[in-house]
């Protein structure tokens, strides 16, 4: 009895400090982006690499505001994140009720097919898209950075609530078309608020794509009213100098916005992931 | 079973979906920039200055109203470093490149062997007729097959930056030679703090770059001004490397870590007061302009120091490159010759504070450049600088020699590996000869 409780005790140990490094792992960038971004160049390009920033100062930040479009960078990634979730959204939701719930041809092709077009490489579809993009006039819009940005959330979105969709019970559905409802007042009114975590989970998938995406949003977008954060980052590289302190403010204010999302969802999200481990 | 029966009109329609759809693509490409709004479309590189960046902004839209564009038909867009090639490749396939952006060494002879480059050997020439000329050193990137297919902008050159105060302190002079670089250096280093030579030696271009200057003042070179005949294993390039060589292990004047620098490692090293000596083009002493005056103002910016074959100094070139597929190809030609009138051009050249040398000679006559001790050496430099392709022209196959790190990988199997020095070049040959022979073929 003694043996398996000092078993238990070390196993107990040993976890915790696997938390603790993991901890240290991911924290530690952050810690330092967040510092470098408080030093002065002098201090980031000193002989020795200072932990905490001996003369904290915000200039980094203050170059940022008043010399970079950042504030249009932030701007503009909002607006396409949350413009490319809400799509997401809609589009999954109804892409996957049809799959899971109607009956026609090659609707298992189509299933299985969505896995692979998610598949495909964005650096292989980059340059076919830009063609047809052009076309299209949508280079350099917004308009044109979401819907590529739809072509690779919305399938992965729709495979992952096809799975939720499928395990709702059946019964619940017919009861509503019983009662009146027609197949989209089911989907809205039976299907969607039983999904919540699956809907968390893809806003938060389609979110965050769209917020770090940097290929698309590099080759598709030229100027500084549609540019997005991540290819405004960039800019604070000129030849081979790196303005570390800007780079580094403008990095940690960036982080803020999935920050705040994943927060807001985060009692879904586990739950979606979790749920979704079983179910799909 | 009932048979299925196949109409004559099924088979055709089939056909022909079959064949829009195959030729679909081709077409959009063929068409889209025909189809574009705007008449004039400028891709800006950024520079250090913000003044530069505004005063280019501006010299378009001058242009632009000069040729009778309104400004919602001209385009300007800023692209990173960073971003060039990808963005350039993806508007490159789909028919929808730029009219006009700022090309680095050797990639106008990369587009031009492609087909996609405006020939703009008229305007090249006309600068040529500008009292005194331009430097012709800047030639040797822009010309392909014999045609100016590239506007030379700007010479950039790979001075020495030197730390006068340390040279001062230790009562030295900058030395005239790499032997007696190497002595001073023993004499003013304290590492780790402080080494002398901030030599790039990772898998990265600045080491091709610092590797190949160093050697050519030792007589050797990568291959023949035929640009076909490969001479990597040559007694010079094994002398210079011996010298790389006993820099880093026997003398230790170079930081050890210096084998993992990327491009901007060297910078680093200089910028932080860790390297008293480096081998790169002015980036940093426009950084230190703006960003460190006191280490900027005991800075000089030296040639190299001579070898048994004397000094070699490396230049690189920018160019402005018009690309072909452009439907107001007369505006894009129009804009460079704006661009180029020296007065137009003297003002954008002051205003990156010496990161841009002038392409036209007559330009260092000005105050700006004999005024300040620090670009004595420039106008020599510009002169007779050479491309890191020396004694070749920067073409396609010297920039994948670049690209892919060939000669940064023979030094470090040299510095990390222990080879031989005479086995890493042969090794480096083998893989040049191979690059240049395959890009003969096309």
């Amino acid at each position: 009895m003694a043996s398996v409780v000092r078993t238990r005790r070390l196993l107990k140990w040993v976890g915790n400090g696997l938390l603790v490094v993991l901890l240290v792992w991911t924290l530690v960038p952050f810690y330092w982006m967040i510092a470098t971004s408080l030093k002065k160049d002098r201090e980031i390009y000193g002989f020795e690499a200072t932990l905490i920033p001996r003369h904290p100062s915000l200039d980094s930040y203050r170059r940022l505001f008043a010399t970079t479009p950042f504030v249009k960078y932030m701007r503009n990634s909002t607006i396409i994140a949350v413009s490319t979730t809400l799509a997401s959204l809609v589009f999954g939701s109804l892409g996957a009720y049809a799959l899971a719930r109607l009956r026609f041809p090659g609707r298992s092709v189509i299933a299985r097919g969505l896995i692979f077009t998610y598949l495909v490489p964005p650096s292989l579809l980059f340059i076919p898209l830009f063609a047809v993009m052009s076309v299209l006039s949508l280079i350099d819009t917004r308009e044109g950075l979401i819907l590529a940005y739809l072509g690779f959330t919305v399938p992965f979105c729709t495979w992952l609530l096809l799975g939720y969709f499928r395990s709702v019970p059946l019964e619940l559905e017919e009861a509503a078309l019983v009662d009146g409802c027609s197949r989209l007042s089911a989907l809205v009114r039976v299907i969607l608020p039983m999904s919540l975590p699956a809907l968390a989970v893809v806003a938060f998938f389609s979110f965050t794509q769209a917020w770090n995406e940097f290929l698309y949003a590099n080759v598709f977008t030229n100027s500084v009213e549609v540019r997005t954060i991540t290819t405004g980052l960039t800019l604070f590289i000129v030849e081979d100098v790196f303005f570390w302190g800007p780079m580094m403010g403008a990095a940690c204010l960036a982080s803020i916005p999935p920050l705040v999302v994943y927060l807001a969802f985060q009692r879904w999200v586990v739950k979606g992931l979790t749920l979704g481990a079983v179910k799909g | 079973m009932a048979e299925r029966r196949v109409t004559r009109r099924q088979i055709l329609k089939t056909a022909g979906a079959a064949g829009v759809a195959a030729t679909a693509p081709w077409w959009l490409v063929k068409t889209s920039h025909a189809q574009r709004a705007k008449k004039i479309v400028f891709w800006h590189v950024p520079n250090f200055t913000p003044l530069a960046d505004e005063l280019q902004k501006q010299q378009v839209y001058e242009f632009a109203k000069q040729a009778g564009v309104k400004e919602s038909e001209v385009e300007y867009a800023t692209v990173a470093n960073e971003q060039v090639q990808p963005k350039l490749a993806a508007a490159i396939e789909a028919g929808n490149p730029p009219d006009v952006m700022r090309l680095y060494e050797s990639n106008v002879q990369f587009y031009a062997a492609g087909g996609h480059l405006l020939d703009v050997h008229d305007i090249v020439e006309k600068m040529r007729r500008e009292p005194k000329g331009i430097f012709e050193s800047a030639m040797a990137s822009v010309v392909y097959k014999g045609r100016a297919m590239g506007v030379p902008l700007a010479v950039n050159p790979w001075p020495v930056h030197a730390r006068l105060d340390l040279l001062e302190q230790a009562r030295l002079e900058y030395p005239k030679t790499w032997d007696e670089f190497i002595e001073t250096s023993k004499k003013i280093q304290s590492p780790p703090r402080l080494y002398a030579f901030g030599m790039s030696l990772g898998l990265a271009e600045d080491t091709t770059d610092n590797v190949m200057n160093l050697l050519w003042c030792y007589g050797g070179k990568m291959v023949e001004a035929d640009d076909k005949t490969v001479v990597m294993n040559s007694p010079g390039n094994l002398a210079g490397v011996k010298v790389i060589e006993a820099m880093f292990k026997t003398h230790k004047i170079i930081p050890p870590g210096s084998i993992s620098w990327d491009n901007s490692g060297n910078n680093k090293a200089y910028q932080s007061r860790q390297a008293a000596f480096v081998m790169n083009p002015s980036s940093i002493y426009a950084y230190l302009n703006g960003n460190d005056q006191d280490l900027q103002k005991v800075t000089g910016l030296f040639p190299v120091p001579a070898g048994p074959k004397g000094t070699v100094n490396q230049i690189d070139t920018w160019a402005y490159g018009a690309f072909k597929k452009n439907p107001y190809p007369e505006l894009a030609r129009g804009l460079l010759d704006y661009f180029m009138q020296p007065a137009n051009y003297d003002r954008i050249i002051q205003s990156t504070g010496g990161r841009w040398v002038p392409v036209y000679k007559r330009l260092f006559e000005s105050p700006f450049w004999t005024s300040k001790p620090e670009f004595k050496h420039f106008i020599k430099m510009a002169e007779t600088g050479v491309p890191v392709s020396y004694a070749g022209s920067p073409t396609a196959a010297a920039g994948e020699v670049l690209n892919t790190h060939v000669i940064p990988k023979m030094i470090q199997r040299v510095l990390v590996e222990n080879w031989e020095a005479a086995r890493a070049l042969d090794e480096c040959h083998k893989k040049i000869v191979e690059i240049y022979t395959r890009t003969a073929k096309g």
